[in-house]
């Protein structure tokens, strides 16, 4: 074992991370996006749309990323409805299969986060925002958001670094991401622990930013939940 | 509409082995949550002695399996269990590789990924615990071993139900990827399907209504459980 | 004499919850500088009749008046009524400036931000302006040290001053308050009470459902008792208090005092 030998599959794991995040990125910017409609159905008071959101959030939480990311990468592209109609070009795309698979499934998790945070509200803090004269989008924006977003953080963070943990599942769908190279490094040097060790020190980097970053930004924005410093 | 047939029970159909695949997923996965259970009490209990190297190690556990990715793990178990069996064999005099079974090898995967999520939950039942009620028990004159078998552990396994219930979901969605190592769970049979027989969309989506409905069934199961359990008691968050 | 427009009039107000009717036909009229309180045991819809002034409630029939302005309602197709101009009620909401009983401010702001926040946001005026406002309402209210806390930080008695000094911020025609020393420890009340004193000193029109006894006969201009949804009594504090005017208050009173 010899420190070139780590130097070198160091750098070929690094330069892999950039895949990685980018896949982590996106798709949780897409499944935000996605929950955000999904907890607008459920808060929406209609019935039918009540019902859609449970059941996506249902299924999607309970079943595995494995065998959802399986049905969108393999099972979507081995249907000829799929392959003629003009979702194809995007759906060909390995990457974008990744993409759109993540997302689907964190926006159930996300989802359930921010109907959490939204029930956290004080409704007598709403009630006052009303009886200033505030409605509509002027009342979420300045009354309800606020006070949901920092409820919401840490179970963001932890569903932000859940995220970066379910990317190592696109190495399956042929994907050069950390995971597919710490392995391919092993298969061709037969090396078992340093390439995982490697991969796993870099995964746990990446985490441990996230999860100080999120901490940073709740200690920013909650001064009203700590003690007062004397 | 695809051709249900060869989900069917018959000689050319997958309808058997399907059931077989999530009956061997509820097996690793119970197995799974036991390991995990050990480990997780093992670290609760250390994080909750109050000794610093103890509770250090505790921590360090937990962050760490808390930050790897699951299917990382999942590799790093099983490639690595065998290469230990493999080297300490050979050290005997045995040759070539020798490989650790996929079943243990997956149910130790799971269970020392859902250990680190465990501790937190038993830790935090513990200490849900009233203070006064243990008071209580050492002034009837009980011992530290009666105390914990009679009040404590009692307790905590009310109080960590729910979060248990969680966490056996996760463990029943983490077993689809021992998939990797071979073992015929679920996902594996699903895999072998589809290629087998080219139809990945049927047999990935029936896989995903077996493991929904598995689930389904087994939260209900919690929610009666628990609801048995917390009967008259207060509950352990407000 | 030119007849002055009342600043707030309420013409037969009905209100019912389901088959319970909270509120059976209550009107009020209430001039500039009017200090009235509401008094009534509980259940008698003393604080729903606050509420569906500024229609955080929805009354069912009755007409509400602010400064002149009449709040427009409507029938829905199930029958049940809805204010017709969504901005009409923020108008007017603004207007009004309620203090809650159990104080409401918004968690994540200081006290100085609590105070702005509608000033700057609903009526559009402009920031520094509404800072100097608001450092002038809270020195008024005692306030001025904790200009900067969160109100996790501060006791019921000060986090109730500020929501009454938020209230003022807003320029409101008319203050309604719902209980506001209800929930206050006893020892914290006074100061609310002195506050609304000197509010009342000053001429500002007030309603305000209590159950302060000492207030509403010192310091009212009228009382009104609500029973089971109707007004009972109503007059001066000196009429009522002395007993000249209903038995069920008489019985009232006794109660509350013992």
């Amino acid at each position: 074992m010899d420190l070139d030998f780590i130097s070198r599959s160091f750098v070929r794991l690094m330069s892999a991370l950039p895949l990685t995040l980018a896949v982590w990125f996106l798709s949780v910017v897409l499944g935000a996006l996605i929950a955000a409609g999904v907890t607008w159905l459920r808060v929406s008071g209609v019935k039918p749309f009540e019902l859609f959101a449970r059941a996506y959030v249902l299924v999607f939480r309970g079943t595995p990323l494995l065998i959802q990311l399986f049905i969108v990468y393999y099972g979507l592209a081995s249907l000829p409805a799929v392959r003629a109609s003009f979702v194809w070009p995007v759906l060909r795309d390995a990457f974008n299969c990744a993409v759109l698979s993540l997302a689907l499934c964190t926006a159930a998790y996300q989802a359930e986060i921010f109907r959490g945070a939204l029930l956290a509200v004080p409704p007598g803090q709403v009630e006052a925002a009303r009886a200033c004269g505030m409605s509509g989008l002027l009342l979420f924006r300045r009354a309800i958001f606020p006070i949901a977003m920092r409820h919401a953080l840490p179970p963001y963070s932890t569903e932000m670094i859940s995220m970066v943990k379910a990317t190592a599942l696109v190495s399956l769908v042929t994907l050069w991401d950390v995971m597919s190279v710490a392995l391919k490094i092993r298969n061709d040097t037969l090396v078992t622990y340093l390439p995982l060790i490697l991969a796993g020190a870099i995964y746990f980097v990446v985490n441990y930013a996230i999860g100080a970053g999120f901490l940073a930004l709740e200690r920013r924005l909650t001064p009203h939940l700590r003690s007062r410093p004397a | 509409m695809p051709d249900l047939a060869i989900f069917g029970f018959g000689p050319g159909g997958w309808g058997l082995a399907l059931l077989e695949g999530a009956a061997m997923t509820l097996l690793v996965s119970a197995c799974g949550l036991l390991v995990g259970a050990a480990i997780g009490g093992l670290v609760a209990w250390a994080r909750l002695s109050g000794r610093r190297l103890a509770g250090a190690v505790g921590e360090a556990y937990a962050a760490l399996f808390r930050g790897l990715p699951e299917l990382l793990i999942v590799y790093f178990v099983y490639f690595g269990t065998s290469t230990l069996l493999t080297e300490t064999a050979a050290l005997i005099g045995h040759e070539g590789f020798i490989g650790v079974p996929a079943f243990a090898a997956g149910a130790l995967a799971v269970g020392v990924i859902s250990g680190a999520y465990q501790a937190e939950v038993y830790r935090a039942a513990f200490l849900a615990i009233a203070r006064g009620e243990l008071e209580a028990a050492v002034s009837v004159g009980m011992n530290r071993a009666l105390m914990a078998r009679r009040i404590i552990l009692p307790q905590v396994l009310r109080f960590a139900l729910p979060g248990l219930g969680n966490l056996w979901q996760v463990a029943l969605k983490d077993s689809s990827l021992i998939s990797v190592t071979g073992l015929t769970e679920l996902m594996r049979v699903s895999q072998v399907g589809a290629g087998s027989t080219h139809r990945p969309f049927a047999f990935y989506l029936g896989g995903a209504v077996l493991y929904l409905v598995m689930t389904v069934i087994t939260t209900r199961i919690f929610d009666v459980a628990e609801a048995r359990a917390t009967r008259g008691m207060r509950r352990a968050a407000a | 004499m030119p007849v002055q427009t009342p600043a707030l009039t309420v013409e037969k107000m009905h209100k019912s919850f389901g088959r319970l009717e909270v509120l059976r036909g209550i009107s009020l009229t209430a001039n500039d500088g009017d200090v009235i309180s509401i008094l009534g045991s509980s259940g008698s819809g003393k604080s729903t009749f606050l509420r569906c002034i500024n229609l955080l409630e929805t009354p069912d029939s009755g007409v509400v008046t602010v400064a002149g302005e009449t709040i427009k309602m409507r029938r829905r197709r199930d029958g049940r009524a809805e204010p017709a101009d969504r901005r009409q009620v923020d108008r007017i909401r603004s207007e009004l400036g309620m203090v809650f009983q159990s104080f409401n401010l918004w968690s994540h702001l200081t006290v100085l931000e609590n105070l702005i926040e509608a000033p700057v946001h609903v009526q559009k005026r402009p920031r520094a302006e509404c800072v100097e406002e608001a450092k002038a309402l809270l020195a008024k209210v005692g306030m001025s040290e904790r200009a900067d806390y969160y109100p996790s930080h501060l006791s019921g008695g000060q986090q109730q001053r500020a929501a009454i000094a938020r209230a003022l911020a807003m320029r409101p025609k008319v203050m309604l308050f719902d209980e506001p020393t209800s929930a206050l420890d006893p020892e914290l009340v006074g100061e609310v009470l002195r506050v609304m004193r000197a509010l009342a000193e000053e001429g500002r029109t007030m309603l305000v459902v209590t159950h302060e006894m000492a207030f509403a006969r010192d310091v009212s201009t009228r009382v009104m008792f609500l029973h089971q949804g109707l007004v009972e009594a109503e007059g001066p504090p000196r009429e009522l208090f002395t007993g000249a005017a209903s038995e069920r208050f008489r019985q009232f009173i006794s109660k509350e005092r013992g």
